[in-house]
């Protein structure tokens, strides 16, 4: 049997926006392969900061962060695309881009690896038929509801089949019917191998499907046991 | 995980692809918005550099091809002239230095002004008829020499001063060498000109780079985090701006050979005959000369807009 690797450790991290005091502090948490953590807390608390701190948007202003084993918070800037592009993130706020259609939004990741069109097409093609946005891959995402740039954003995390999988409120603005799809599919790739963290208001969600918690509060991240259970 | 389990929940396979244009295999979407990187304007302003970079280049030729011109009319004539203290010693010298001239290897041509013909060369400065009224005039031999011959003129000299006591020989080096010097000043300034014209087109490309990283910050943080490289983004950003350079430069360029045409049509019907302006004619060698003009201000666009956005992407994010 081979150990799990590790995928995300933080050691003694902190995170500072400014000189007045640590958003985050004392991160201590570490996430193998295949495993599932909700994150929850009140807004404010700095669930958004963890999660831009692991898909490196920021650096830890203190401690250590290492992601596949890599110390992510020394690694040179070239380092770090190579990181990312193992990072599948849905945005809260989406961030597709306004000017590109529903299917280039989603085969960005795959153009800025480099991968030729044909090698992806059928896969882009198959993610917006599976959210249901197989007649809009042509759209720009300003002639989209909430609901389905979301959709595009999940596709768009999910097409390079990441190790890591960030969703920042992911089903914030789909249906209830989307929003357990949405969750299942984390759930199916989580089984096959890909670590996910979800960051989530919505405890009926989190105790539905029985994953263990980080809670954060107060600028400290927490554990609790699986909640619930599905 | 078992093969029921994922079809329940994953996308399925063979899903419709998009229907996408009959070019979008060779069509690349830029990642760029088209209007993000100044568009219209940037465009504008390279037209107008390529326009006078074109022109700044055009005087380099064209000023290289008069200046060859004179040099090698110059090269290839002397001038002999006989002085005395009056007519009858003047003619008879030029008599002797004709036959010297005729009977020298190398020499083309040999020909004696009239005095009508001397004597209008001093009209501006003597006004008309005074020379003639208070003057001994020399009489002027017009020769055209071979390049060996002119590459030695001592021998002739001597042959001259000996058959004719007044005669000099004048191989207009002084003239020549001013004329170089001013040909090489005039191509100095205009290659100076078509420098600072490159070094404008890269300030301005320099400017509207980072302008537009700053308008498309968004756009370029969504890129890097789904894992782009900073010379990915530069990559689309130069693309971006040698398109936009290109197009200016060809317009700029297709204004300056107009308004060349245009005065070189002029001059070919006498307008501006008077002045000091060469006519001139800009074709083969000189024409591909022109061509690297728009090719030179897209490269120096694009490039700076690479350089520029490297360097602000590794300052700023």
């Amino acid at each position: 049997m081979t150990a799990k690797q590790q995928i995300i450790r933080f050691e003694s991290a902190g995170l500072a926006y400014s000189e007045a005091g640590e958003t985050l502090s004392d991160i201590n948490i570490t996430l193998g392969e295949g495993e599932f953590r909700f994150l929850t807390g009140p807004s404010g608390a700095g669930k958004t900061s963890l999660l831009k701190m692991i898909y490196l948007a920021m650096r830890p202003t203190r401690g250590r962060l290492f992601l596949f084993g890599e110390d992510a918070s020394a690694a040179p800037r070239d380092a770090l695309p190579l990181l990312r592009r193992r990072i599948g993130v849905v945005f809260q706020e989406f961030r597709l881009l306004d000017h590109l259609t529903a299917f280039d939004n989603v085969a960005l990741p795959m153009k800025v690896a480099g991968v030729n069109v044909n090698q992806y097409r059928e896969d882009v093609s198959e993610l917006l038929n599976w959210v249901g946005l197989g007649d809009r891959m042509e759209a720009k995402p300003p002639t989209l509801s909430g609901g389905e740039q979301q959709r595009v954003a999940l596709a768009r995390a999910l097409v390079s089949k990441p190790d890591l999988i960030l969703a920042d409120e992911p089903t914030g603005n789909v249906d209830p019917a989307m929003s357990e799809r949405i969750m299942k599919l984390f759930v199916e790739l989580n089984k096959l191998g890909a670590a996910v963290i979800v960051a989530t208001h919505d405890l009926h969600l989190v105790q539905s499907l029985g994953k263990p918690v980080l809670r954060i509060a107060d600028g400290r991240v927490t554990r609790s046991a699986a909640a619930g259970g599905a | 995980m078992s093969e029921t389990a994922a079809s329940e929940t994953a996308p399925a396979r063979g899903a419709a692809t998009p229907k996408r244009g009959v070019f979008s295999r060779w069509r690349r979407d830029p990642l760029l918005p088209e209007a993000g990187a100044g568009g219209a304007p940037l465009t504008a302003v390279i037209a107008v550099m390529s326009f006078l970079a074109v022109l700044a280049m055009a005087a380099v030729l064209i000023i290289h091809q008069s200046a060859g011109r004179w040099t090698a009319e110059l090269q290839s004539e002397i001038t002999v002239q006989i002085k005395g203290v009056d007519a009858a010693e003047i003619a008879a010298g030029a008599s002797a230095a004709i036959r010297v001239l005729n009977e020298t290897e190398g020499v083309e041509e040999a020909v004696l002004k009239s005095d009508e013909e001397t004597a209008a060369l001093l009209e501006p400065w003597l006004g008309k008829g005074n020379a003639e009224a208070f003057l001994t005039i020399p009489a002027l031999i017009d020769v055209k020499v071979t390049p060996a011959l002119r590459a030695d003129l001592d021998p002739l000299r001597e042959s001259l001063a000996a058959a004719a006591p007044g005669a000099t020989l004048d191989d207009h080096a002084t003239w020549h060498n001013r004329l170089a010097m001013a040909a090489q000043s005039g191509q100095a300034l205009a290659v100076l000109v078509f420098l600072l014209v490159m070094g404008a087109a890269c300030a301005v490309s320099m400017f509207a780079a980072r302008a537009g990283l700053a308008a498309n910050h968004e756009i370029v943080s969504v890129l890097h985090l789904v894992g782009a490289t900073d010379e990915f983004i530069a990559a689309e950003v130069q693309r971006r701006f040698f398109v936009l350079g290109l197009r200016g430069a060809l317009a700029g360029m297709a204004a300056a050979l107009t308004a060349l045409a245009g005065a070189a049509f002029l001059l070919e019907r006498g307008v501006g005959a008077d002045s000091f302006l060469p006519q001139f004619t800009i074709g083969g060698w000189h024409a591909l000369w022109l061509f690297t003009v728009p090719l030179a201000t897209c490269l120096v666009t694009a490039y700076t807009a690479r350089l520029t956005v490297l360097k602000a992407l590794r300052s700023q994010y």
